[in-house]
C-alpha cells in the first residue's frame, strides 16, 4: 500500500513537471510591430487600488494608471486591453507574455529589475505609513513592536517593516478586507503606501474622522510601469520611456494627479522641475 | 383482521404494512418544508436587515447603501455568472473524467482498478485550494501542437484545477451507486449470459444511476460555491468583483452588504438544487 501511493506519488510529481517544462516564454523580438499587428495594446493594471486603478459600476477599470495606459495605446494608435493583475502575478503575465506591459502600482525594486524591465524616469513615488486610529496613540515606528498590524498580502514594505518592527502582522488578501479588519479592531494600525492612506482620509467618510496617519512617511519607493527585460531597451521600452519624460515635462502626471484628487506629490513636483530646465 | 372498507364484509389479509407510515412520512416532509421555508426566510431576511441596518446608520449627505448596492449588483452579477459558467464546465469535465475512473475502480483488471483507487483517493483527499494551485502553475500558458500555438487562458487552467477534485468524487459516487445495486442483480444476469459489458449498460447502471444523482447534485452545489476559490489565483470572478466594487466606494459600512449581496447571489442558485436533491433522495431511497 505504502508503496504504491509512493509511485502514484512520484508519477503524479514527474507528470505535473513534465507539464511545467512545456512552457515556453514569449518570444518578445518586435514587440511594437506584434502590438500593432495585433491592434491592441494588453496592459496589466490594478482594479483594487483606488484612486490608481479601480472599477466602476459599468465594469470598466478606471484611474490615473489607466490614463496613462491609453496615453500609450494613443501614441501607438491601438486599442488598450487591461488586464487586472495582483503583485503575485503581474510579473509572470508579463514573462509568459500574456500582457505586453504592467502600470499596476509596481514598486520598483532591485530584486524585481532582475525579472522586469523598469522603465525609467518613474512616473510616481510613494512611501509606506500606517493609518491608525487616533487613541492608539503611535508615535514613532517602533511603537509597532509586537502589536498587531494589518497589512495586504504581497505589499513589498510588509517584510522591511516586519524584520524592522517586529510587528505582529495580520495579513489580507485585499484593501478592503484589511480595512475592515482595522474597523473592527482587529490591529491597531494599517499598513500601506501614504497615497492611499491619504485619500482614504481625505474622502471625508466620518468613520475615518478618528483616524490618523501617525508616522512619518518611509522608504521612498518610485513606481515603475513594468515591460519585458528584453523590450527595455528596444523600441518599445524607448517609447514608454520618452512618453514617461514627456509625462513629467508636460505636467501631464501633476494635472493627473489633480483630476484623481491624489495629494501632490513632492516627487512629481521636483521632477516636473528638472525635466522643464533640462 | 377486520372488514376492508370497500364494501366487501369478507375478512381479508392485508398486506403487512403500518398504516402510520405514509400519514408520517407526509408530516415529514410537511415539516422539513416548512423548516426550509423558514431557514430560507430567515436567511434573507438577515441579509436584508444588515443592509437596512447599515443604510439607517449611513450619513444622508451621501447615496444610501441601498442605492449603491443596487448600483453594483448588476457588475457583481455578471461576475456570477462567470462563476456558473466555470462551475457547469467544470462539472461537465469532471463527470467525464469521473465516470471512467469509477468504473476503473470496478474494473476488472488489476491494475487499472489499482491505478483508478490511487487516482481517486489522491484527488478526494487534496485540498480543493491546492489543486487548484497545482492547475494553475503547473499547466503551461501555452501549448504548441504541430505548427499551433494554443494559448490557455486562466478560466482554462481553472476548470481543470476545480475539475480534478470533483473528478475524484465523482468517481467514487459511481462506484457507491454500482456497489449499491444488490449482488444477486450480477448472478442473475450472468445465469441469463450477459456479458459483462450489457450486465454493466442495460442492468446494473440503470439502477444505479437515479441513485448516484442526488449526491451528484450535492457535489454541483459545492463545486458551485467552491468557485469563489478562483479569485485567490487572479481570476476576475464575483468574489473579486464585490471586492474592486467595495474598493471603489471606500465606505468600510459597505462591507457586509456587499458581502450579503453575493451571498443571496450563490443561495438563491443552490437553495433550490438542495430542495431537488433532497427530494429526488427520498424518492430513490432504497426501500428495504
Amino acid at each position: 500500500m505504502k508503496r504504491l501511493l509512493k509511485l502514484a506519488l512520484s508519477t503524479a510529481v514527474v507528470a505535473l513537471g513534465l507539464a511545467g517544462t512545456q512552457a515556453t516564454p514569449a518570444a518578445a523580438q518586435d514587440t511594437i510591430a506584434q502590438i500593432k499587428q495585433k491592434g491592441t495594446i494588453v496592459v496589466g493594471v490594478k482594479n483594487d487600488y483606488k484612486p490608481w486603478g479601480f472599477l466602476d459600476p459599468s465594469g470598466k477599470i478606471v484611474g490615473l494608471e489607466i490614463d496613462l495606459v491609453d496615453d500609450v495605446a494613443k501614441k501607438l494608435g491601438v486599442k488598450a486591453e487591461l488586464v487586472p493583475v495582483t503583485a503575485a502575478n503581474r510579473m509572470e503575465f508579463l514573462q509568459q507574455g500574456r500582457i505586453d506591459m504592467i502600470v499596476a502600482t509596481m514598486g520598483d525594486t532591485e530584486a524585481r529589475r532582475k525579472v522586469v524591465g523598469m522603465i525609467e524616469p518613474n512616473y510616481y513615488a510613494g512611501a509606506t505609513n500606517v493609518l491608525a486610529p487616533k487613541s492608539a496613540n503611535l508615535k514613532n515606528w517602533s511603537d509597532l513592536k509586537g502589536r498587531k498590524v494589518c497589512a495586504v498580502q504581497g505589499a513589498y514594505y510588509n517584510r522591511r517593516v516586519s524584520e524592522l518592527y517586529s510587528p505582529e502582522m495580520v495579513v489580507f488578501p485585499a484593501v478592503p478586507d484589511a480595512l475592515n479588519a482595522l474597523q473592527g479592531g482587529n490591529c491597531i494600525a494599517f499598513l500601506f503606501d501614504d497615497t492611499l492612506i491619504v485619500s482614504t482620509l481625505s474622502g471625508g467618510d466620518p468613520k475615518w474622522a478618528n483616524y490618523e496617519m501617525p508616522l512619518v512617511s518611509e522608504d521612498p519607493q518610485l513606481w515603475a510601469i513594468g515591460v519585458r527585460l528584453a523590450d527595455l531597451n528596444g523600441p518599445f521600452g524607448k517609447l514608454v520611456k520618452d512618453m514617461s519624460v514627456e509625462w513629467h515635462k508636460s505636467g501631464r502626471l501633476l494635472e493627473l494627479e489633480r483630476k484623481w484628487g491624489i495629494k501632490q506629490s513632492p516627487y512629481l513636483i521636483e521632477m516636473n522641475k528638472k525635466l522643464k530646465g533640462s | 383482521m377486520k372488514p376492508v372498507a370497500n364494501g366487501s364484509d369478507l375478512p381479508v389479509l392485508l398486506p403487512i404494512r403500518l398504516p402510520a407510515l405514509p400519514a408520517s412520512e407526509f408530516g415529514d416532509r410537511l415539516v422539513a418544508f416548512f423548516a426550509s421555508r423558514r431557514a430560507f426566510v430567515a436567511i434573507v431576511v438577515l441579509a436584508a436587515s444588515s443592509v437596512a441596518a447599515a443604510a439607517a446608520a449611513d450619513a444622508p449627505m451621501r447615496p444610501g447603501i441601498f442605492e449603491t448596492v443596487l448600483k453594483w449588483a448588476p457588475l457583481i452579477g455578471t461576475g456570477f455568472l462567470f462563476n456558473l459558467a466555470i462551475s457547469v464546465a467544470s462539472m461537465m469535465v469532471g463527470t467525464l473524467a469521473g465516470v471512467l475512473l469509477g468504473l476503473g475502480q470496478i474494473s476488472l483488471l488489476r491494475p487499472v482498478r489499482a491505478i483508478s483507487w490511487v487516482a481517486t483517493q489522491f484527488f478526494r483527499n487534496s485540498p480543493w485550494l491546492v489543486l487548484l494551485f497545482f492547475a494553475m502553475f503547473l499547466l503551461p500558458f501555452e501549448i504548441r501542437i504541430g505548427g499551433f500555438v494554443v494559448s490557455l487562458p486562466a478560466w482554462f487552467k481553472a476548470i481543470i484545477g476545480l475539475a480534478l477534485p470533483v473528478m475524484a468524487n465523482v468517481a467514487e459516487i459511481v462506484r457507491g451507486g454500482i456497489n449499491s445495486v444488490p449482488v444477486g442483480q450480477w448472478e442473475s444476469a450472468e445465469s441469463l449470459a450477459f456479458s459483462r459489458m450489457q450486465t454493466l449498460w442495460r442492468i446494473i447502471l440503470p439502477q444505479a444511476v437515479k441513485r448516484m444523482i442526488p449526491p451528484w447534485m450535492n457535489l454541483y452545489a459545492i463545486l458551485t460555491m467552491a468557485t469563489t476559490l478562483i479569485s485567490v489565483v487572479g481570476i476576475q470572478d464575483a468574489m473579486t468583483l464585490t471586492r474592486g466594487a467595495l474598493v471603489a466606494e471606500a465606505r468600510t459600512e459597505l462591507y457586509l452588504p456587499f458581502y450579503s449581496l453575493l451571498l443571496l447571489y450563490f443561495f438563491a442558485y443552490c437553495y433550490p438544487i438542495a430542495r431537488l436533491t433532497q427530494r429526488l433522495e427520498r424518492r430513490y431511497a432504497v426501500k428495504l
